[in-house]
């Protein structure tokens, strides 16, 4: 069974070729453009991962994350923010809210890749 | 001159003993000027002002006695009085003393009338208020900084809110286009041959070029939005408090407050600017005593936790209701109608406080409730400093000044040596032989090449501390090498990407005439003259560590949540959960590496309330707990869990 990922951003085009490169590392993937359905989705689909942008129109990344984070039943699944935002406040926050890892855009899709497997290895 | 007196002053009724001791001993200066201006009388501290006995000075005017252009403006003063018959009273002006000083004087002159009431001269008297036109003066400049501050904090929001709105248009099509390229180079989206593949290693190094220009830009610009430059030094917590201890039990005094003070036993060592310190504080304070009713009570206690410090200004005030202490630190918000708040005078303080405990790395907070009082507390990162001055070099200190030869001393510490030691890519043997040869070097520069090292100069470097003897050295020179040394030291760790070292360099020196108890006393006191410092200070012993605790309340109900970091005398986590300050609980956390679960006994240190996200409603909290009577295996395990993790 290959693994689900959460993959949320508001960017299209972002969304587009991410897809297509997990897709072709054998990854499942669903997306969400905006915090509201990411939160939704995560909910109803139960992801392995969840690659998630902070700048989100409707509810913001961080929270999406804490509204997870904090929530019993999914607090187990990882979560990589992948951000635009690189100033040290929001690293911090992001570790607060509960993250797993922080990378900032621009970022080597190699990186992103290892990050990914690492994380589902680690929740085995 | 008691003849002179009674004859100018022939029908007062008090004991002319007494007026004339009065006069002979009162600090203010008073005289008597006929209508042409000549003194008939001056007191013993007008003429002790200008070096002269009062005989000296009677009948003279002021042209005589004082410089031309003072005497000026005193002569037209007089003639005004004289004149208009109207007095002058309290006029502040800048004088200056004999002996070169600059003070201010308070000058008051009354028309002195015969009995016809025709005005035949004047009386005067001046009156030394250098004392309180600089606490005027200091207050002053206390409001143009807080006033500062308070557009400071608005300019930095809109910078910051324009640098991530900039940061986030440049960066996200840069990782868009970085992205998609890799797809095609993967050949994901298909084969591709070896010339195209030239063409896209091209495109994406020149992606990469300007990737590192924009993060250039951004980190200037980020750099230079940080205008509130907080300038550290190495104090005592203690002396900051005790400093401003007496303007405030005077404060308490007025309205019949008892104002507490409880000190730790120790001595506490904080890395801080101390103004911006004495600012928090005194912002709480004033708070406290505002708010506090007569015949109440406020206490100042200090703890020492882990690896902070916490002080708690504690009141049996009027409270602050339930609703309204989520929002007593934000930014813009304000409790009481704005009003009411002018009237008070409460302003942007607790914003600024926590603004200020805040870039220190510490946390702020408050429990209270209405009608019984309320407690704030915040934290300030604890540093641990060693004596400055090992016995080996007071010795040799000594040496020199039994010879009679003046020793000045240049003492560096680098404070945060340990935590960088392992982050540098240099053996500390090749540190410690760096550091003494850019001593050496920049000791050259200044005083010529070195013959025998030891006569001229003496140097000894242990675990960041590094004291160079320096005897018989002129003061312009030691300056000269101390700035140099300074700005090799910050290059020669900027060369290994470490720019966050924090360096204090304090310089000092020995005259050979001093006693043996002076110099005892000195040697423990460097003054600290400069420091430079980095931009971050990371804390101590404490790594960052995600697991889970359960937290079990007095009350038997508990509380699941996951930590931050941990060490092995406590742990940070966050919770949705409010709890109070040095509340007694138990702790259970898993241990990931060892794969244990631990159950201790544990205190709620500090408690810092997480701003809240946009459209949130529901408040986080971070706290810190300090295990208590930690058991010798358990702290063996969290040891070695540490080591695990490091």
């Amino acid at each position: 069974m290959p693994k689900k990922i959460l993959l949320v951003d508001d960017e299209q085009d972002l969304l587009y070729g991410l897809q297509m490169q997990l897709e072709a590392n054998n990854y499942d993937v669903v997306t969400a453009a905006n915090g509201q359905e990411a939160y939704d989705l995560a909910r109803r689909e139960n992801p392995d991962i969840i690659i998630l942008d902070l700048m989100l129109p409707k509810i913001d990344g961080f929270r999406v994350c804490r509204m997870l984070k904090f929530d019993e039943k999914y607090k187990k699944i990882p979560v990589i923010i992948l951000t635009a935002r690189t100033q040290a406040a929001d690293k911090k926050l992001g570790s607060e809210v509960g993250a797993d890892c922080y990378l900032t855009k621009p970022f080597e899709p190699k990186v992103l890749l290892d990050k990914v497997e690492e994380l589902l290895n680690k929740g085995e | 001159m008691v003849k002179r007196f009674k004859k100018s002053l022939p029908k007062i009724n008090i004991s002319s003993q007494l007026l004339h001791d009065f006069f002979d001993h009162i600090p203010d200066v008073i005289y008597f000027k006929d209508r042409k201006g000549k003194l008939t009388f001056v007191n013993k501290a007008h003429a002790k002002g200008l070096g002269l006995e009062p005989k000296q000075v009677i009948g003279k005017t002021d042209l005589d006695i004082f410089p031309k252009a003072r005497a000026a403006r005193m002569a037209q003063d007089d003639e005004f009085v004289m004149k208009t018959g109207k007095p002058i009273i309290d006029k502040i002006e800048r004088a200056t003393r004999p002996d070169g000083i600059d003070n201010y004087v308070s000058t008051t002159k009354i028309p002195h009338y015969d009995k016809k009431g025709k005005i035949i001269g004047l009386f005067g008297i001046t009156r030394d208020v250098t004392r309180r036109v600089r606490l005027e003066k200091q207050r002053e400049q206390k409001f143009i900084i807080e006033k500062k501050i308070e557009a400071q904090e608005e300019l930095k929001k809109t910078k910051s809110d324009f640098i991530s709105t900039i940061s986030h248009e440049l960066r996200t099509p840069l990782s868009i286009i970085k992205q998609l390229l890799s797809l095609i180079y993967d050949e994901t989206a298909g084969p591709v041959n070896n010339h195209q593949r030239e063409i896209l290693v091209k495109v994406n190094n020149n992606l990469d070029r300007l990737k590192t220009t924009v993060e250039k830009l951004l980190d200037a610009s980020i750099i230079e939005g940080k205008r509130l430059r907080l300038h550290y030094s190495l104090a005592s917590l203690k002396d900051i408090l005790k400093d401003s201890e007496e303007y405030f039990q005077n404060l308490a005094a007025e309205k019949n407050i008892t104002l507490v003070y409880h000190f730790p036993k120790e001595d506490i060592h904080l890395f801080v600017d101390v103004e911006r310190v004495l600012q928090i504080i005194s912002n709480l304070l004033n708070n406290a005593i505002k708010f506090t009713e007569s015949n109440g009570h406020i206490t100042v206690e200090v703890e020492l936790l882990e690896d902070k410090v916490r002080v708690g200004v504690i009141d049996t005030g009027i409270g602050i209701a339930k609703e309204d202490l989520a929002k007593i630190f934000e930014k813009f918000v304000q409790v009481v109608p704005l009003e009411e708040l002018r009237a008070k005078g409460v302003g942007l303080g607790l914003s600024i406080a926590k603004e200020l405990v805040e870039r220190h790395g510490g946390e702020i907070w408050v429990e209270s409730k209405l009608g019984v009082g309320s407690k704030f507390y915040f934290t300030l990162p604890r540093y641990f400093t060693t004596k400055v001055l090992d016995r080996s070099i007071k010795d040799k200190i000594r040496e020199f000044l039994d010879d009679n030869v003046p020793v000045c001393l240049i003492n560096i510490l680098i404070v945060n040596f340990e935590e960088f030691k392992k982050r540098i890519r240099v053996g500390a043997q090749k540190l410690s032989q760096d550091l003494k040869n850019i001593i050496t070097e920049n000791y050259e520069q200044v005083f010529g090449k070195v013959m025998h090292q030891r006569e001229r100069f003496f140097v000894t470097e242990l675990h960041g501390k590094c004291t160079i003897i320096l005897p018989d050295a002129g003061a312009k020179e030691v300056n000269r090498f101390s700035e140099g040394l300074k700005q090799s030291i910050k290059d020669y760790f900027l060369k290994y990407q470490i720019n966050d070292v924090f360096i204090a360099l304090g310089i000092m020196s020995y005259s050979a005439t001093f006693t043996e108890g002076e110099a005892g006393q000195a040697f423990d006191n460097v003054n600290v003259k400069e420091i430079y410092i980095g931009s971050e200070m990371r804390r101590s012993k404490r790594i960052n560590y995600k697991t889970n605790i359960q937290i079990f309340l007095p009350d038997e109900t508990q509380e699941t949540c996951e930590t931050i970091d941990l060490s092995w005398t406590g742990v940070c986590a966050v919770t949705r959960k409010s709890f109070k300050t040095d509340e007694k609980l138990n702790v259970s956390l898993d241990l990931l590496r060892t794969k244990q679960t631990l159950t201790l006994p544990a205190k709620i240190r500090w408690i810092h309330k997480m701003d809240k996200l946009p459209g949130e409603s529901i408040d986080y909290y971070k706290i810190g707990l300090e295990f208590e009577d930690l058991e010798i295996k358990n702290r063996k395990l969290l040891t070695k869990e540490l080591q695990l993790n490091y």
